[in-house]
């Protein structure tokens, strides 16, 4: 009788700090998309364009820094490199891939071109701006 | 039944702590829109340098606007575009930047033409 008992009340300790685990685990990667962006570019505001709904898995990011760096994902490259990766990707998926430029308001002209021309070179017509809508 | 009384203070604590923790954290997401535009071949371009009359030109430079060559300030270029946009959405703004123009400029006015809901925008480079 006192056995049966003991085996009722159940040791509560160990879930809860198994569910606090996974807890830390969901909320620390939900966000993990966002860390392959360069977070010290600093968008330009853009209060009246429409907020973007879905994304497109084939979307390619590319990121001009202050500075003109041009870079995707956080790697580094040159317009030439970009034209070569820009042209596999347009062979691969076609000349409908979205590409999104996200520059910095303090970037010039001149390295946007810069992009822009190593997607007309893909054969990518249709480009993006990326801008903020609303500060978080 | 001595196991069924779990103490709670430790673990009302550890919740506090990541409550917390992550308050202090997280920020907000920022909303991101894509502004979207075509970017005439070079062909085009030089074609478009003998420019027919009825296309509206915004001309980007580092220090401010122009629209048809006149000079015009944000809110006034604001104006303008709503006007035009009232007429015909369908019209083709030809955006021009000199090398020099901040990104932001050019943002600014793709911002007022999609408040204006104007769609076929056409951003080319000048120098």
């Amino acid at each position: 009788m006192r056995r049966s008992m003991e085996d009722a009340a159940m040791n509560m300790t160990p879930m809860i700090d198994v569910v606090f685990q996974l807890i830390i685990f969901f909320v620390t990667t939900a966000d993990m998309q966002s860390k392959a962006l360069d977070t010290k570019l600093k968008l330009a505001m853009a209060p009246h364009a429409v907020a973007e709904e879905k994304k497109d898995p084939r979307e390619v990011l590319v990121d001009v820094g202050p500075d003109g760096r041009i870079s995707i994902a956080r790697t580094y490259m040159s317009p030439a490199v970009l034209r070569s990766i820009l042209k596999k990707a347009v062979a691969e998926s076609g000349q409908t891939l979205p590409v999104v430029i996200r520059g910095d308001a303090r970037a010039k002209h001149e390295d946007i071109k810069g992009v822009m021309d190593a997607c007309a070179a893909a054969g990518l017509w249709k480009v993006k701006f990326a801008a903020l809508k609303e500060r978080g | 039944m001595p196991p069924a009384d779990l103490p709670m203070t430790p673990m009302i604590d550890v919740v506090f702590q990541l409550l917390i923790y992550f308050l202090v954290t997280i920020h907000p997401k920022d909303v991101v829109a894509n502004l979207d535009v075509f970017r005439p071949s070079p062909d085009a371009r030089q074609e478009q340098t003998t420019t027919p009359p009825k296309m509206i030109r915004v001309t980007v430079f580092a220090e401010g606007f122009t629209i048809n060559d006149r000079p015009v300030d944000a809110p006034e270029l604001d104006k303008l575009l709503s006007k035009l946009a009232s007429i015909d959405r369908n019209q083709t703004i030809l955006i021009m930047c000199t090398a020099s123009s901040h990104h932001e400029d050019l943002v600014r006015v793709l911002d007022l033409c999609a408040k204006s809901r104007l769609v076929n925008l056409s951003v080319v480079s000048t120098n």
